[in-house]
């Protein structure tokens, strides 16, 4: 069901990149309704809906039928957090945010493999961390930019704990995770892989976790980033040197591959029993 | 396979309108985004072409072009890499600048669609710039281990 929904989420957002006639630096769409191509709790709907009309990164929103199902378009300016962004020397990427559906298909995997909390690394406005409550999943949403950060308080609709500070350098024996998976936000070329390895490096410290834990990347087929010899959309030498197996991996919308032929690979990773 | 004859005058060709875009940045105050990638890759272009002639063309046979070769590296290294190039360089950090202090003090209060479109566009003219000095540092890092 879950890939479904993801396939019906790309399709949806190739028939908008179709008509889309405005002139937003970003644009999203989240169905008003629960329907057949999108089986979804309509309270968990509801939710991402809040989200968006509660984030003052949305400027404007209409309704419109998109295929066969209804929904709103959300149109947003991230320019004021990206120029906050450039000026941090340990920001690893500019803000550029996933689609809030595609953070909540995330999620419903994430729970579906079984993990109990979920650690949103370079959180941006914390919106997978979001979904992971809406999903009653524990999240922690980890964001260095401190500008970010405020605009996640103001979206604790339900509180999924925005915590300012470098994730390579937090203290994650603090939380108490017994089966966390980490969502690393950024691509490998863009200075994720010094990010992954750097909270790899913290958890593999704490006794017993390395086995439990899972790890999502966000990758990319953009032919405008060097390739990876192992290939997994740029993580392949990481997943590898780091004795993880991919598990599975979806395709989904974001902001940065809008106009994009190639959606966004989110790949799904666990440790290989020894 | 190009004869001699063709190469030589693919090279005057070339080193002539590399010569016009040097003229053009000696007598403008400051060159737009696309004059200035249009005259580093026309450096890099003459400069190429430079040292695979060099290697090809015998002193005795070829004294003409080998002069001239040496005649544009000379306004390359002495007009371009000694005085436009670094101009080039302060005036993008300036402007970058400038363009980070301008949005920074733009008002954040509530703005209409519109507004907000339009101060977009001063983002991607920013973006742009920052991408233009990027191209240029590496020119820089270049001339550094020459």
């Amino acid at each position: 069901m879950i890939e479904d929904i993801a396939k019906n989420l790309v399709h949806l957002k190739k028939e908008f990149t179709k008509i889309y006639d405005g002139k937003s630096q970003i644009q999203e769409l989240i169905p008003v309704s629960k329907s057949d191509l999108f089986p979804i709790k309509q309270k968990d709907l509801e939710l991402l809906h809040q989200f968006a009309t509660k984030n003052p990164i949305y400027y404007n929103s209409y309704e419109k039928i998109i295929g066969r199902t209804l929904c709103i378009v959300y149109e947003g300016d991230i320019n004021k957090y990206w120029l906050n962004s450039i000026q941090y020397d340990s920001s690893y990427q500019p803000f550029y945010p996933t689609w809030i559906m595609s953070a909540y298909v995330c999620v419903l995997l994430a729970k579906d493999l079984g993990y109990h909390e979920i650690i949103d690394i370079g959180s941006g406005d914390g919106r997978i961390a979001f979904c992971a409550k809406i999903l009653d999943l524990e999240s922690y949403s980890i964001e260095i930019d401190d500008m970010l950060v405020e605009l996640q308080k103001l979206l604790t609709i339900l509180d999924f704990h925005p915590h300012c500070s470098d994730a390579v350098a937090f203290d994650y024996f603090s939380l108490n995770l017994t089966h966390p998976i980490f969502f690393i936000g950024g691509l490998p070329q863009m200075g994720g892989t010094q990010l992954a390895l750097g909270v790899m490096k913290k958890i593999n410290s704490i006794s017993d976790l390395k086995r439990n834990t899972g790890w999502v990347f966000t990758g990319t087929y953009s032919q405008k980033y060097q390739l990876d010899p192992k290939n997994e959309a740029g993580w392949g030498t990481l997943i590898e040197k780091n004795n993880l197996k991919s598990v599975q991996t979806l395709s989904l919308p974001t902001a940065w591959a809008f106009h994009e032929p190639e959606e966004t690979p989110y790949i799904f990773t666990q440790t290989v029993s020894e | 396979m190009a004869s001699a004859d063709d190469i030589s005058s693919m090279f005057y060709d070339e080193s002539e309108k590399l010569e016009n875009l040097i003229n053009n940045a000696t007598t403008k105050s400051e060159l737009s985004l696309h004059e200035i990638i249009e005259t580093y890759f026309q450096i890099m272009n003459v400069s190429s072409m430079a040292v695979i002639l060099k290697q090809q063309l015998q002193a005795d046979e070829h004294k003409i072009l080998l002069d001239k070769i040496i005649d544009i590296e000379r306004v390359i290294s002495e007009k371009f890499n000694s005085s436009i190039h670094p101009q080039v360089l302060k005036k993008l950090t300036k402007s970058i600048q400038d363009s980070i202090k301008n949005l920074q003090s733009e008002d954040s209060e509530q703005k209409s669609k519109e507004d907000i479109e339009n101060e977009a566009k001063l983002y991607e003219e920013l973006r742009q710039k920052m991408s233009t000095k990027e191209f240029v540092e590496q020119y820089d890092k270049g001339l550094s281990h020459d």
